[in-house]
């Protein structure tokens, strides 16, 4: 089933073990060149917490379900610190083509909530299809150049 | 359409890593060498917290691509230090610059002072043209031959270039075509 950032953005995030809330999901980490969902960042700033993709028991349309509190882990590296901080966050973030041009925000971004895998960029009124992805940092998002507008 | 856009409009772009996303650094100038019309690199300053000079050099070769908003390399180590860089990037010569200089036709007419360099984005990021101020007042674009004659005080221009000052960047990039086609350029 297709998922997007913003509508996952707030979900509770529930122990199978305990059936407790542990969190909720911040915002999501994407490896630009997997094209995937590497993480869920739960909660911001100096207490951020993440989750692999591959830690999680389930990505539902209520609830992302994790099997016990302790899959929950500190940022690993700078990266992931930087993720914490919200400066990777996708949504908001300005995309621009490998040519140097700007296309505008990302508004959202959706993914298919089973594997993980990427699926559209949106921004603007324009779909840009992940495939097109090139890389994800702090300043910007950037894409190939078939995503250049013909003038 | 091509894309031409002046020096200053490339100075205080930030540099971006394709496959990093991260702005490494921003241009603070282009490096130009008027006697092969073309850009040789660009000089940089730091962005955020440290912002300011920075030593670091890139070379056009490891420029990926000139954009509106961006000038994109492919990652952090195109940018390159001062020793490790060709000569004509690490200590470019200042005498090199054509700002103010008088453009003269060979056949001895003053178009205008040089404002302005014109360059060709894209991947290559070639000169192709001046901002000048004309003689007669207000500002012109001239297209460039591949190569002129130039002292550091005037440039001399093919007399056909007369014919060919533009109003603005839109009206030189329609003409650049035109005007190599004329002087057996393409």
């Amino acid at each position: 089933m297709s998922e997007s950032f913003r509508g996952s953005s707030g979900r509770k995030v529930i122990s199978r073990a305990t059936a407790s809330e542990v969190g909720s999901v911040g915002h999501l980490l994407v490896d630009a060149q997997q094209r995937r969902v590497a993480a869920v960042v739960i909660g911001r700033g100096k207490k951020a917490q993440l989750v692999d993709w591959a830690q999680l028991s389930g990505f539902g349309p209520d609830a992302v379900m994790v099997a016990d509190e302790n899959v929950l882990r500190p940022p690993a590296d700078d990266r992931e610190r930087a993720a914490t901080e919200g400066d990777l966050e996708l949504v908001g973030k300005r995309a621009l083509t490998e040519r140097g041009n700007e296309l505008g925000q990302i508004d959202d971004v959706t993914f298919d909530n089973d594997t993980g895998v990427l699926e559209d960029l949106l921004i603007g009124n324009r779909r840009v299809p992940a495939g097109s992805l090139l890389g994800s940092g702090s300043y910007a998002v950037v894409v190939d150049e078939s995503q250049e507008t013909s003038p | 359409m091509r894309l031409l856009m002046t020096a200053s409009q490339i100075r205080g772009l930030p540099v971006v890593t394709v496959g990093g996303g991260e702005d490494v650094a921003e241009v603070r100038d282009v490096i130009y060498s008027p006697e092969e019309g073309r850009l040789v690199g660009v000089t940089l300053n730091k962005r955020g917290f440290l912002a300011g000079r920075s030593r670091d050099a890139l070379p056009a070769e490891a420029i990926h691509a000139i954009g509106q908003n961006a000038v994109m390399v492919l990652d952090e180590s195109s940018l390159v230090a001062p020793q490790d860089a060709p000569d004509d990037v690490g200590r470019p010569a200042t005498e090199r610059n054509v700002i103010g200089d008088d453009v003269l036709t060979e056949g001895g007419t003053s178009l205008g002072k040089v404002t302005d360099l014109v360059l060709l984005v894209g991947s290559t990021g070639e000169v192709v043209g001046y901002q000048i101020d004309k003689d007669g007042g207000g500002r012109g674009y001239i297209p460039l031959p591949a190569q002129l004659s130039v002292s550091g005080v005037a440039l001399v221009v093919p007399n056909v270039t007369e014919e060919f000052v533009q109003d603005d960047l839109v009206g030189l990039g329609a003409s650049v075509d035109e005007f190599r086609a004329r002087m057996g350029l393409t």
